[in-house]
């Protein structure tokens, strides 16, 4: 079955009211409305695994996944800044690993600038931010290679990844480094979980930025985001409830819940 | 306007407009980026990036949303070229939007390309340790270069019969002789990863551990033949049939499995939208050009 070429009057009414309450939260938050953000222990851990480079003084390794220019890899990006701007300050080595060639200069640029913002653009080295390959393996052997040459100390792998996440992080766990991983696919999340010391686990991945910044409009968004999820949560089961008692389950033979009502009865 | 857009993006078939084209373009655009860089400061170019941003995030969503029609006549009076999908009044620009996208990211791997050399280079000019490897990458690149562009651009010579035309069997053996079975070995060395990753997860440690080590065991016992041999003398209906391994297994990943993963699937697509909403209203500012404020 093809995917939606262009929605439907229920689906813009949805995805209306769903950025319409992204907005206002985002509003609410800049008017000074203080904002809930519960501990994200995979996000609070990229201080403490910067400050293990640091003691440590070996380098960081920073992948931002094989995507090409998309919301995943901006996202990634996002976490880099905050990252190059806390080893700037700590005058910490970053290596940034790019598979996509689009990726290349964005990620390039998003570094310059993140040193520029943390006082220190003399520390920038062009060098540091590479373009290893476009092809998947051919990327994890490269970075593979890259992190046992420069011995680093912590690895961040944030972005898409596949088949290639566990060549990355099994073979960062031999080298003894402190690895945090975050990806939107769950495919790939129980590879992470079983190699790296801090998961970033579903939509987690995208609280990143409003997490690290704490800006107002980053957490009236977040703070959004989670009010629409509660809201599809109430829809999901309001449609188990009709779908149940109402819709075309509703018979004995197909209908679990029913049938143990009237087992019950 | 239309008809303009149809003219310049429609294929070139003879050499003479082909190349014009392309000179005009190459040109057109090193002179627009010579002249915002000279004349655009960091402001200014944050608010050419924002402008870009939102026009071209909003012409897709309204594309997306317009109400559609079966068989739209363009705004040119051109009839749709292929009835069967729907289009609105947006929907002519998205083809000619897409090289538009396609051109610019080609022009990337340029970069990608300078910056191997870049580190390459500098690691065989100062000797570093292994810069044998990177004078292996360069010659790589040079062996795939030249016969690739041979075997697929220059003029093909007939050669004897019994005598393999040599650009393309080098390029071959480069390839699918070389590079395809590199892959396939880094490949398949996932298999040792996934076993040692396996030997760690599965190290029973807290009570989670525990019940995902069982809940694995089930699972992968329920897909091998010796899974269904255990529990074989169980009854293949009624409510025992329940405690078969392949069932279990099967009702694990159907109620258990599949909804924890559409739940975060769920989480995924609103924190993307959330994302999408703050990079096409240029919120997320703190991160790529300054400063929030």
């Amino acid at each position: 079955m093809g995917g939606l070429e262009h929605a439907n009057w229920f689906m813009s009414a949805v995805f209306g009211s769903m950025c319409l309450i992204i907005v206002v939260s985002v509003l609410l938050a800049q008017r000074g409305r203080e904002m809930f953000i519960r501990r994200i222990p995979g996000l609070a851990a990229i201080e403490e695994a910067v400050g293990r480079a640091t003691e440590m003084g070996r380098p960081i390794f920073f992948s931002p996944g094989l995507s090409g220019i998309n919301i995943v890899t901006l996202q990634a990006l996002a976490i880099l800044a905050h990252i190059v701007r806390l080893a700037a300050t700590r005058a910490t080595r970053l290596i940034v690993g790019v598979c996509d060639p689009p990726v290349y200069p964005v990620a390039e640029e998003a570094v310059r600038e993140a040193y520029t913002t943390a006082g220190r653009p003399e520390a920038f080295r062009s060098e540091d931010v590479r373009f290893i390959s476009d092809q998947q393996f051919a990327y994890a052997l490269g970075s593979v290679g890259l992190m046992a040459r420069e011995q680093v100390a912590t690895n961040f792998f944030f972005g898409m990844f596949y088949a290639e996440s566990l060549i990355l992080a099994e073979n960062g766990q031999a080298l003894g480094a402190l690895q945090v991983a975050g990806c939107p696919d769950p495919v790939q999340i129980p590879f992470f979980i079983a190699t790296c010391d801090y998961v970033v686990i579903g939509d987690e991945y995208y609280a990143a930025s409003a997490y690290l910044t704490r800006e107002p409009t980053l957490t009236g968004s977040l703070v959004g985001q989670d009010i629409v999820k509660a809201v599809l949560i109430c829809l999901v089961l309001l449609g188990v409830g009709v779908a149940t008692f109402l819709g075309a389950a509703a018979n004995l033979e197909h209908n679990f819940l029913l049938a143990l009502l009237a087992k019950g009865n | 306007m239309g008809e303009l857009l149809q003219s310049v993006f429609s294929p070139a078939t003879t050499p003479v407009p082909l190349y014009t084209r392309l000179a005009i373009s190459v040109a057109g655009s090193f002179v627009l980026l010579a002249l915002l860089h000279r004349f655009l400061g960091p402001r200014g170019r944050r608010w050419l990036i924002a402008f870009v941003t939102f026009a071209g995030g909003l012409y897709l969503g309204l594309e997306y949303f317009l109400p559609v029609r079966e068989q739209v006549l363009w705004p040119t009076g051109i009839p749709n070229p292929n009835p069967a999908r729907k289009a609105n009044i947006l929907s002519p620009g998205i083809e000619p939007l897409g090289i538009m996208l396609s051109v610019i990211l080609a022009f990337t791997v340029g970069l990608g390309v300078y910056s191997l050399c870049q580190v390459h280079g500098r690691n065989v000019a100062q000797r570093r340790p292994g810069w044998h490897n990177s004078l292996a990458f360069f010659l790589a690149m040079l062996a795939m270069l030249i016969f690739g562009f041979w075997a697929h651009y220059l003029p093909k010579v007939e050669p004897p019969p019994d005598i393999e035309p040599w650009p393309e069997g080098i390029y071959e053996v480069l390839f699918n002789g070389l590079f395809m079975p590199l892959q396939a070995a880094t490949f398949s060395l996932l298999a040792f990863y996934i076993a040692s990753a396996a030997y760690r997860a599965f190290r029973i440690r807290t009570a989670e551990a525990g019940l995902m080590m069982a809940a694995a065991f089930i699972v992968m016992l329920g897909q091998v033949p010796l899974g269904a041999w255990i529990t074989s003398g169980l009854p293949t209906s009624g409510a025992l049939a329940f405690f078969r391994l392949e069932a279990l297994g099967e009702w694990i990943m159907s109620w258990l499995n599949t909804p924890a993963q559409r739940g975060i699937y769920f989480g995924i697509a609103i924190g993307g939208l959330a994302m999408s909403l703050r990079i096409w209203l240029s919120l997320e500012r703190g991160t790529f050009f300054s400063e929030q404020g």
